[in-house]
């Protein structure tokens, strides 16, 4: 009906706008009842006015009830329209990552069952404490972690697009969110479950308290998440805020539990019938939570804010484009930044000491500021002592130096910021090299301090066999060495350059640097540690460690820099070949040159 | 009576990328005391000369130097006499407006920082967002705080891109007012505007780009 009263507006006003442009904007304006154009307006008219037809009545808006269903397959439907292929042929396609990927999976796999074979076989008290301490410590951190991504992203979140043009609009937001609901919860279980079955795999657990606590963490998980999804709806933080950190608290408790009683400072004995009742305890309370919060959390969905979930939604745009180009390092610094924006406003402190001092003494700053990334890099001296009293000892230094690449990358925001545009890094008068060092110290320094807190692990505290002293600190030393370059190149290794020429594979046109994105800093630690793990001397590592701090001191090995140097020398080769060609003295240069064409 | 020396020659400067040609044969010099202002359409290759000046991007031919030396964006001594607002200046997420500008300062050996440092921040009006974090400043204001960083560190050349842009009216004419006092300093300028009211503000010479692209 609309429409037909559209066109018959459209031909009405057709005279009016034959005859001249204002006329037909009047026309059609006064047919609102609006007031008459004022004097002023009139001038404006008088330049250029649109064809202006406003002939629906408000009430014509009015018909009918949206079906809410119905628009969420139509959007679906517009999505799929838009599609090239489906999701079998761009599997299809890219067989052969997907064989690569099987293939590593296969071997993690394997890897899994060789550590958790070695483990099980382990009876000291250390090794008996940790199987059943460690899935506990494994839950508090999935707990922490899920409801600090919870409070982040909503958990429920819309789109932009969708904010504007969907939730506007009168329909009962409930019914469209819903299904965001459940899958944050769905993909909440997948990723407890998941974490629950590695841990308890690695520590050496039965197979049935390996799916008891597969289930407990899962469930524990998605019942976190639909507690924060309740909250959301209630407008509340603090609950989520608290619930996350008592997680993050036990977590470290249980982490403690586990190295006090491998040191032997206490004794702490749970019997494995205990622990496998009290992983179906955790489950079943998480079950509980999951139906009573995700009830509040459906009822409450009409109530959160429009502003709210679209605030999760660019969040997740951002982080999607950024995992697109696997860059993990912009995933971060939107989270950063994210987290300054809610911050707003520090009391600002003047700086210290002047040149490349005051570099060094602003990272300082920074840590008296924002003390909890130290929490967080004084728990990962937990780990070497918890990897040694499961027995894994010669993987000590691999997994050790990995969690102390995530624990020391907070500590790295001046090189990270100065690495990722230079326009910040051309206003300070210092070479790349001097503001890499500059801005390295106070990291390096959390190194040190972490090897010394990790000597005794490395030594064997608590366990039956021991390594001499200086062989422990020298493996303390290159596990620290290893993290703190693998964090180094985390934070000021070059993204994927998408303007340079691309790689043809079969699943799309690809930047040459794209997959390296996914082991960056990782690359170190496998190539500082590899030579423990395989039992050569530790030197090898001294040795490797040693380059590559050289190497990433000085900014990485810049391909396009040195390309264009070539170029350079080439053209001055070539000044010099036309130079000499004309003079007496130049025989020796062309002798060069012909050598060179050859 | 004789002409101030150049600090800074282009000299012959072409760019292309790929077959696409933005410059070609450009050539120009700025002495100290002196403004020179790129002007053209957009696309016309005023940010591309920029960047090739202050060396984030190398022409394809040609040279670029600075105080008789050539361009290169990893000198130290390039850094120190060369102070830039091109489109690729980034903030630190967790230092307020007042912090960036004192660690600038800083770095640059000023001893007597907090004094400078007040009087700028006065100067381009962020006083009362001195303890705010970059990213909850406004477009205008990071672009305030943007230019208040090549005014708290010792300069010879001042590189511009647009310094005009987000600026409201009055920021403009404070604008004028400080680059011409830069001038007095013996400061050389080169900048790209859009805006005739600045450009005539600084009487600056003008280097118009802009022919048909390809």
């Amino acid at each position: 009906m609309s429409r037909g009263r559209n066109r018959k507006g459209r031909g009405q006003n057709r005279p009016a706008a034959q005859g001249g442009q204002n006329q037909a904007a009047q026309n059609s304006v006064e047919h609102q009842g609006a007031r008459p154009l004022e004097s002023k307006d009139a001038e404006i008219a008088d330049v250029a006015l649109p064809d202006l037809i406003i002939d629906h009545q408000p009430e014509e808006f009015w018909q009918g009830e949206v079906d809410e269903k119905q628009l969420l397959l139509l959007m679906g439907d517009w999505r799929k329209g838009r599609t090239t292929r489906n999701i079998w042929q761009a599997l299809s396609d890219g067989y052969v990552l997907l064989f690569s990927l099987a293939v590593v999976l296969a071997m993690l796999v394997s890897l899994i069952i060789q550590a958790q074979g070695q483990a099980a076989t382990c009876s000291a008290t250390g090794c008996r404490t940790a199987r059943e301490l460690l899935p506990w410590a494994a839950l508090a951190g999935v707990l922490a972690f899920a409801m600090m991504a919870a409070r982040i992203f909503g958990p429920v979140l819309a789109s932009a697009a969708e904010g504007f043009w969907l939730l506007d609009s009168p329909i009962n937001r409930s019914r469209v969110l819903v299904n965001r609901l459940w899958v944050a919860i769905a993909a909440a279980f997948v990723g407890g479950a998941a974490i629950g079955a590695l841990m308890s795999a690695l520590t050496g657990s039965s197979g049935q308290a390996i799916i008891a606590w597969t289930v407990a963490t899962g469930f524990a998980a998605c019942g976190v998440v639909a507690f924060a999804a309740a909250q959301q709806g209630a407008e509340r933080v603090w609950t989520v805020k608290l619930v996350g950190g008592l997680a993050g608290l036990a977590g470290l408790c249980a982490l403690l539990a586990v190295v006090g009683s491998a040191s032997g400072w206490f004794h702490l004995e749970i019997t494995t019938s205990v622990a496998l009742q009290s992983a179906w305890g955790v489950a079943a309370g998480g079950v509980l939570l999951l139906i009573v919060s995700g009830v509040l959390a459906r009822m409450r969905l009409n109530r959160i804010r429009r502003a709210r979930l679209m605030s999760g939604g660019s969040l997740a745009a951002g982080m999607q484009g950024a995992a697109f180009a696997l860059d993990f390092a912009l995933m971060r610094d939107i989270l950063q930044e994210r987290d300054a924006v809610e911050r707003g406003q520090v009391r600002p402190t003047r700086g210290r000491g002047l040149g490349l001092q005051t570099l060094v003494w602003r990272d300082v700053q920074r840590l008296i500021r924002f003390p909890r990334p130290l929490l967080a890099l004084a728990v990962t001296a937990v780990v070497p002592y918890a990897v040694e009293a499961l027995g894994m000892g010669r993987f000590s230094s691999t997994i050790s130096a990995l969690v102390l690449v995530a624990a020391l990358i907070p500590f790295f925001t001046t090189l990270r910021v100065l690495s990722r545009t230079k326009g910040l890094m051309r206003c300070l008068p210092f070479t790349t090299s001097q503001v890499r060092t500059s801005a390295s110290v106070v990291p390096g320094v959390l190194a040190g301090l972490w090897a010394i807190a990790v000597v005794p692990a490395f030594h064997g505290v608590g366990s039956a066999s021991h390594t001499p002293w200086i062989q422990a600190v020298m493996l303390a030393v290159i596990t620290a060495a290893a993290g703190y370059i693998g964090a180094i190149r985390w934070v000021s290794a070059k993204s994927a350059d998408y303007s340079a020429p691309m790689v043809a594979t079969q699943m799309g046109a690809m930047p040459p640097g794209l997959m390296f994105n996914l082991v960056r800093g990782l690359d170190m630690v496998a190539l500082i540690t590899i030579w423990i793990v395989l039992g050569l001397s530790p030197w090898i590592s001294v040795v490797v460690a040693v380059i590559a701090y050289a190497i990433l001191r000085m900014g990485g090995i810049n391909q396009e820099e040195l390309l264009e140097k070539q170029k350079e020398a080439q053209a001055e080769m070539a000044r010099t070949r036309r130079g000499g060609s004309g003079g007496a003295g130049g025989s020796s240069g062309t002798k060069v040159v012909t050598r060179k064409r050859r | 009576m004789a002409s101030p020396s150049p600090v800074l020659v282009v000299k012959d400067v072409t760019k292309s990328y790929g077959d696409h040609t933005v410059i070609k044969n450009l050539s120009f010099t700025v002495h100290a005391g002196e403004a020179v202002a790129l002007t053209g359409r957009n696309g016309a290759g005023k940010s591309t000369v920029l960047r090739c000046v202050v060396g984030a991007d190398r022409p394809t031919s040609g040279t670029v130097e600075v105080l008789g030396k050539p361009v290169s964006e990893t000198s130290a001594e390039f850094r120190r006499n060369v102070a830039t607002v091109i489109d690729d200046l980034d903030f630190f997420p967790d230092l307020s407006v007042v912090e960036h500008l004192d660690l600038l300062a800083r770095a640059h050996g000023l001893a007597e920082a907090d004094a400078l440092v007040d009087e700028v921040l006065e100067e381009v009006q962020l006083v009362p967002q001195s303890g705010q974090l970059p990213g909850t400043l406004s477009t205008g204001q990071r672009r305030r705080l943007a230019l208040a960083t090549a005014f708290v560190r010792p300069r010879k050349l001042l590189v511009l891109d647009e310094p005009e842009a987000r600026l409201d009216v009055e920021g403009i004419a404070w604008l004028g007012t400080r680059l011409r006092e830069e001038m007095s300093h013996d400061l050389a300028i080169l900048m790209a505007s859009h805006e005739p009211s600045l450009l005539e503000a600084l009487g600056a010479r003008t280097v118009a780009l802009g022919g048909q692209r390809g």
